[in-house]
């Protein structure tokens, strides 16, 4: 594979281009052609697609496109190209199978296939708002102490003290290093110390933040998060975390959010934008993970049927041609203690685990209101994708079908939920009987409509 | 060629988001004696309109609107000063200074509420992204706006939003403009407490709040 340095290289001394003309001039055209050429066609009534001929076209389509396109340097306003037997090289020396966590704690990231058997892995809890320290350490509690949880994703503190925690300014810095500690608390009091935390901070924005946060973490075992930004553009900001990580042999989650109605336009775009991605995460985030967060552009839900599809054809692409795992991480649009909630996790994440994904458990809510992050939810959507492993993508169509004709016309105007402290004892960390029992009444309803028989594993069901 | 005919490659044009199609048929339009107005009223509005709606049903996507705000923006520059000569003037709706906040370097959201004011009749100054809250200000003051948009992505970098406010009341400017919210991480209780005019969760609520700012003043 490339080295980073010639990455680096290519940022530096590629061919130069303005944002406006990368955008609309060279991505968008190239990106309408190979959809054509492709023959990449959106299907509404298959959320959740079967066809691997389709599937594997648009995995060629990425690559392609990629190759006609490359990367987009913010701030030296140059493109990074790279050729297909470049491309070639990093998908043949792609990672596998890599281990996190420490001792006891650690656990095994597969490589999976479409409907593969191979139990996916399951990391959460993150991502979402949370107003105090007790509440993250609470959410993070309960949701380790599940033993499908492989991993956790921090949640993100939105104040420091009680005062506003503003991304690069110092109380960025010591917003991300708080986190980490108290995320690492609350891993020992579940009894799970040596637990991967997967994203490091959500807090984090610049190169110094995640560093920072990072340095009181566990270097090698745990994962740094490191995004692209929308679409197929990186800053040296970006870069600066990736060189940080290759300097300490960390692990790196490579993110990256294609933007349903953006640039990457209608569902086919967002598929092939998603399986273009991925060589870029292993050539500029050098990731051992690819973490595709496809969003429609009014904000944060991965519940959407054009999204469902999108993502699960590029998983599906990626999945049969490449051995870097992936983890897809999603929102709900509902809030907590809804039914729809329920209704939206279960959907994507059927989806993502039979198309060869694991999952990444985010917030409800859109992901943006504060202490609407549940823990429930989150072990909810553990059990579901374990469910789902081995299981076909046609049942799983027929599954999220009927799901999305639960919910899919109340996306734009979602039931909020409850807030944490509602169905949450904040005291002794525990969730309350309320919100217990509407977790057995939703696993009992998924046991009679589905015939899903979901594991009961977290210590309080 | 009809009238009728060159109306119809206005709003072709622009639908189209072909830019020098759009001049060449400006250039024809002009050439055959319809008025700047005419252009504009007849053939151009009526396609941003269209434009707007497809976006909004989904039919199409943020290039196409783009697109055709920069096709707007081209003839514009041929129509404006014809405008002048005859005595007339475009009539604008208001302006809006917008960009992504300090620390934020997302772009998107920013640039698809700035092509769908542009298409409402807005003149738009971007600033682009990672914008000091000064910064803001300062423009809207040069080119004395009727609204600031502030964008942002990121539960971290929203407190920036509440900053601009903050340097508006630090230059005695706050009554000046109305400052509207948007982005990820943005609500309307978030915009209820650090005092923003408005919050808009999609494009389309951001034009319908700026129309409604403008015709309030």
């Amino acid at each position: 594979m490339l080295s980073f340095d010639t990455v680096v290289e290519r940022a530096l001394t590629g061919p130069i281009c303005t944002e406006r003309d990368f955008d609309l001039g060279i991505f968008v055209p190239n990106l309408r052609k190979i959809i054509e050429k492709y023959g990449i066609k959106y299907d509404p009534g298959n959320p959740v697609p079967a066809d691997d001929d389709l599937a594997d076209r648009v995995w060629e389509a990425g690559l392609e496109f990629l190759v006609e396109t490359g990367v987009y340097c913010l701030d030296t306003e140059r493109r990074i190209l790279f050729t297909r037997q470049e491309i070639e090289g990093a998908l043949g020396s792609a990672p596998c199978n890599v281990v996190y966590g420490e001792g006891k704690d650690a656990r095994l990231m597969p490589r999976r296939f479409p409907e593969d058997e191979t139990p996916p892995w399951c990391s959460g809890c993150g991502a979402g708002p949370v107003l105090t320290e007790w509440n993250l350490i609470n959410v993070v509690k309960t949701y380790a102490e599940d033993p499908l949880s492989d991993g956790i994703t921090a949640p993100c503190l939105t104040k420091l003290d009680g005062r506003d925690l503003v991304a690069g300014s110092p109380r960025g810095v010591e917003g991300a290093i708080r986190t980490v500690l108290l995320v690492r608390e609350a891993l020992r009091r579940a009894g799970r110390p040596g637990m991967p935390v997967v994203n490091e901070v959500a807090s984090a924005v610049r190169a110094t933040e995640h560093i920072a946060g990072h340095a009181f973490g566990n270097p090698k075992t745990d994962a740094l998060e490191i995004g692209t930004v929308h679409e197929l553009k990186v800053d040296f900001d970006a870069l600066n975390k990736v060189a940080y990580c290759q300097a300490v042999g960390n692990l790196t989650f490579a993110e990256n959010g294609v933007i349903l109605g953006g640039y990457a336009g209608g569902p086919a775009g967002v598929a092939v934008v998603c399986a273009a991605y991925h060589p870029v995460d292993l050539l500029v985030i050098r990731g051992v993970v690819q973490h595709p967060l496809a969003v429609p552009i009014e904000g944060g839900t991965t519940s959407m049927r054009e999204i469902i599809w999108a993502r699960s054809m590029a998983i599906q692409a990626a999945t049969r041609n490449s051995s870097l795992p992936i983890v897809a991480p999603g929102y709900t649009s509902a809030g907590p203690m809804t039914e729809m909630c329920y209704y939206e996790f279960a959907a994507w994440v059927m989806a993502t685990v039979v198309s060869g994904g694991s999952v990444e458990v985010g917030p409800p809510s859109r992901g943006v209101m504060e202490d609407y992050s549940d823990p429930m939810e989150n072990i909810f959507s553990n059990a579901v994708a374990h469910a789902s492993a081995g299981m076909s993508r046609k049942e799983a169509n027929k599954i999220v079908s009927r799901l999305l004709e639960n919910y899919e016309n109340k996306l734009k105007d979602p039931p909020p939920g409850k807030k944490l402290p509602e169905y949450f004892d904040i005291a002794s960390g525990t969730p309350n009987k309320e919100c217990i029992e509407f977790y057995r009444k939703m696993r009992q309803e998924f046991a009679e409509q589905f015939g899903l028989k979901l594991p009961l594993t977290s210590p309080y069901l | 060629m009809s009238d009728e005919s060159i109306l119809e490659q206005l709003y072709n044009a622009i639908i189209n988001g072909d830019k020098g199609g759009l001049e060449r048929a400006v250039g024809s339009a002009l050439k055959e004696g319809i008025t700047p107005s005419e252009i504009i009223e007849k053939g151009m509005s009526p396609a941003m309109k269209e434009v707007g709606d497809r976006f909004a049903r989904y039919e199409i996507y943020l290039p196409e609107m783009m697109l055709a705000a920069e096709a707007w923006e081209g003839a514009m520059q041929i129509l404006e000063p014809k405008l002048l000569e005859s005595g007339g003037e475009r009539k604008k709706l208001g302006r809006v200074v917008i960009g992504t906040v300090k620390g934020d370097i997302h772009s998107i959201g920013k640039n698809i509420v700035g092509a769908m004011l542009k298409m409402n009749g807005f003149e738009v100054f971007d600033l682009g992204v990672d914008v000091a809250a000064s910064a803001f200000v300062s423009k809207a003051e040069e080119v004395s706006a009727d609204i600031i948009a502030a964008s942002a992505l990121m539960s971290t970098t929203i407190p920036q939003q509440k900053s601009i406010i903050e340097h508006l009341e630090a230059r005695g400017a706050r009554g000046k403009y109305c400052v509207l919210i948007g982005g990820g991480s943005t609500t309307q209780e978030w915009a209820d407490n650090i005092g923003a005019d408005g919050y808009g969760r999609t494009a389309g609520d951001a034009a319908i709040l700026a129309l409604k700012a403008v015709s309030q003043k």
